[in-house]
């Protein structure tokens, strides 16, 4: 059955497909779960993997995403945890589990374990540290739903290394990790601590800077632009606008 | 002697949008604006400053998106006749609003559309590069590149081979047109993550750009703050952007461009003249669009209806007024720096291109003023450029930047919030694909070549940090969405015919066509190297 599965639903998608083609492409908006897999199908490389996936994530409710996404894959059947830094207090991360992953995790642990256990973000503060898994310097856990797949974490810490773990977790604490993330490292907030003899720092110059604000590009451009007249330009660094209706 | 230096900087850039399926595409006029409102009054000043020996030196970004569109001959040749129509409709302007208060600025756009078109087709043989080249070997113009295709770098560098195929094609493509490799660059938004420089180093740059806490917040903490740049440990020079100097010129609330006098960029004929009488000037579907043709000045903070008609001898004082404040206060400024530092401060003030002529309408002429004034009114400042600079001064303090940009709220946000992250979980892995394909592939030739090529070209497009900035501001968003998602299966569509060496010709040709920019890429510029920082570091 296992093996048959994908074959099987591969059969039933490229039908789904050769009927979605003949559509014009404007159901972008309201494109179902399956459909953005469906436009896959004539690129056999990801046969494989959406039909792995199938198996676990068919019952569960499309991210927030998935309007925009619509016709790209979503899952690209490769286990892999990423993490990015979207500022000094927060991190992004987005991730994919294969079934592949799932079914060893019911092989260790029994039939059971799934369901008995929930998914957990574990982010790890590992400034340096070369970090084995073990020796942070501390961790906090996420607990989240089973249904996303990406996450911003508040880790509010300038100038600090985090990795982080999706793991499952049993009723009695324990933590089985799945999948582990790249490192990073928060952006300071603050001027710097270390200080160079060399070149020792000119505080009058500091002081004549005083208070700065940040943003001030294109974006701000727009913004000024929507405050004064209701009306937002397309700003990129560019020109390009377009009246609000 | 001059007391300390200042660095203009303009960055030009765009988003590659050429769209040679649909003969009236909304987004190419983008492209066309730009040349009429800011890039040839740009060329305009910088030719008659020279014409009339008057000295300056500034550092402009010619983005490679942006060199692609100036020297591609369908986008020319479509410009000619957008320029034509414009040039049609003033010359109606002229006789419609004769004997009204309108009837000067009526004239003044002819005049401007008349000046554009033989600066375009008879200076420079519809070429603008060989303005800006010819600006550059006069010494005028330092010319510095960008992202291949404005990728936001910091987000990249999970796949640092991603942000090398960036810079490396950016090089590449500027060193073929202007004659001579870049010596620095404009990292895409400003936007900077340790590790990128090294990558910078690898390809020869010698300095690029932070935001003013990029280097205030370096560490070891900047002796001269943003007043002197510091070297990354890599060697690559880092300029801090300055502080008082920004919100003067980018601020319509705040700055000069929201003077009374003016002119106000909401009322455009496009919009106000009868459906009838402008139909054959905007869109054929009857989309109304901004025409360039505006009478009314910003008049003060009053609805639209009430604005007044704008008259360009007043804007004109106003934008040479402007300048001498602008100088007076960079004046002052060196001088209070200059009393404090053991060498002469450099204030560095990078502004978008685009903000000069296209959202501040007498941008170019308050550059001309301020050019003038410096080079014959004073002996403090003394306009430079960073090579100037770092040849002067090459003994520099060693720090390392800090991860920034100069969007909203000085991070990533702008470019990672939740109306664009779903983007990154495709082009990380396209990013990744692309490596895979370069190291398999060595050599290629023929067919395969040309596949893998294309390949890099789409990667490279749905990386523009243009789609995920359109989709942060709400408006627009389904071309950008449009755009990332098609190039993203353009490229998944290859990546599996590249593999399964079943290399559908016809449609690679169609791609080639379509998406004809960077036509001397090389795929193998994306290949792993051994010698790439640490994805862990940014």
């Amino acid at each position: 059955m296992n093996v048959l599965f994908p074959w099987l639903f591969g059969a039933i998608m490229l039908i789904l497909v050769s009927g979605i083609f003949l559509w014009p492409l404007i159901q972008s908006r309201t494109a179902k779960k399956n459909d953005h897999r469906g436009f896959l199908i004539p690129a056999p490389l990801f046969n494989e993997e959406f039909s792995s996936e199938l198996s676990n994530d068919i019952a569960l409710k499309p991210p927030k995403n998935q309007s925009l996404e619509a016709e790209l894959p979503h899952h690209y059947g490769m286990d892999r945890m990423i993490l990015m830094v979207r500022d000094p207090h927060w991190l992004f991360a987005y991730w994919e589990l294969t079934a592949t992953k799932n079914e060893q995790f019911t092989n260790n642990y029994g039939p059971e374990a799934w369901s008995a256990t929930h998914p957990v973000l574990r982010v790890y503060d590992i400034t340096d540290v070369d970090f084995n898994g073990k020796n942070a310097i501390g961790y906090t856990d996420i607990h989240v739903s089973e249904n996303i797949d990406n996450w911003y974490i508040q880790v509010g810490e300038p100038d600090r290394t985090f990795c982080i773990d999706l793991g499952r977790m049993f009723s009695d604490g324990r933590f089985i990790t799945l999948l582990r993330s790249n490192t990073v490292t928060t952006p300071r907030a603050s001027l710097s601590d270390r200080l160079d003899e060399e070149w020792m720092w000119i505080e009058g110059l500091y002081r004549s800077i005083g208070r700065f604000q940040y943003g001030i590009s294109s974006p701000m451009i727009v913004e000024e632009h929507a405050l004064r007249k209701g009306v937002v330009p397309l700003g990129i660094s560019s020109p390009g606008f377009s009246r609000k209706d | 002697m001059s007391k300390g230096y200042l660095c203009l900087v303009l960055h030009a850039h765009l988003p590659y949008v050429r769209h040679p399926e649909h003969a009236d595409f909304l987004e190419e006029k983008w492209l066309y604006e730009a040349i009429t409102e800011t890039y040839i009054p740009l060329i305009k000043i910088f030719d008659q400053l020279i014409e009339e020996q008057v000295k300056f030196r500034i550092t402009i970004t010619l983005t490679p998106p942006l060199l692609s569109m100036f020297t591609d001959p369908l986008l020319q040749e479509r410009y000619v006749q957008h320029l034509d129509k414009l040039i049609e409709l003033i010359d109606k302007e002229e006789g419609r609003t004769y004997g009204s208060p309108f009837h000067e600025t009526a004239l003044m756009y002819k005049k401007s559309f008349h000046d554009a078109r033989s600066i375009f087709c008879d200076r420079y043989n519809r070429n603008l590069v060989s303005a800006f080249k010819k600006f550059q070997d006069l010494g005028r113009l330092e010319i510095i590149t960008c992202g291949a295709t404005h990728g936001y770098l910091p987000l990249m560098m999970l796949c640092p081979e991603a942000v090398r195929g960036q810079v490396k094609t950016a090089i590449d493509l500027h060193t073929r047109l202007l004659g001579r490799p870049p010596a620095g660059i404009w990292l895409p938004e400003c936007a900077y993550a340790p590790g990128i420089d090294e990558i910078l180093k690898e390809n020869g740059i010698k300095f690029f750009f932070t935001d003013s806490h990029g280097i205030l917040y370096a560490s070891h903490r900047p002796r001269f703050g943003i007043f002197a740049p510091i070297y990354c440990p890599s060697g690559v020079a880092a300029f801090g952007r300055d502080v008082e100097s920004s919100k003067q010129v980018w601020s319509t609330q705040e700055g000069y461009p929201g003077d009374f006098e003016y002119r106000e960029f909401y009322r455009d004929i496009g919009y106000d003249l009868d459906q009838g009488y402008i139909g054959p000037y905007i869109h054929p579907d009857g989309i109304r669009i901004h025409t360039g043709i505006k009478y009314y000045k910003i008049t003060g903070k009053v609805d639209l209806s009430q604005k007044e008609p704008y008259n360009h001898w007043r804007a004109d004082e106003k934008a040479a007024q402007h300048a001498g404040n602008f100088m007076f206060n960079r004046q002052h400024q060196v001088n209070h720096l200059a009393g404090l530092m053991d060498r002469p401060p450099i204030i560095v003030a990078p502004y978008d291109a685009e903000l000069f002529g296209h959202w501040w309408y007498e941008g170019p002429k308050w550059l001309d003023y301020l050019i003038r004034k410096i080079a014959f009114d004073q002996d403090t400042i003394e306009m430079v450029t960073p090579s100037d600079y770092l040849q002067r001064f090459p003994c520099n303090q060693v720090a390392t930047p800090c991860s920034s940009s100069w969007g909203n709220k000085g991070y990533h946000e702008v470019w990672l919030c939740g109306a664009n992250d779903w983007i990154y979980r495709h082009l990380h892995m396209a990013a990744e694909m692309m490596t895979k394909l370069a190291n398999q592939h060595h050599n290629a030739g023929g067919l395969h070549r040309r596949a893998l090529n294309q390949a890099a070209r789409e990667l490279l497009l749905a990386q523009s940090s243009d789609w995920a900035f359109i989709m942060s501001t709400g408006t627009m968003v389904e071309y950008a969405v449009k755009r990332t998602k098609t190039h993203i299966l353009n490229f998944l569509r290859l990546y599996s015919e590249i593999n399964e060496n079943r290399i559908d010709e016809g449609h690679l040709s169609y791609l080639e066509n379509t998406n004809n920019i960077f036509p001397d890429i090389d795929y193998s510029w994306f290949a792993p190297g051994m010698d790439l920082p640490k994805a862990a570091s940014f």
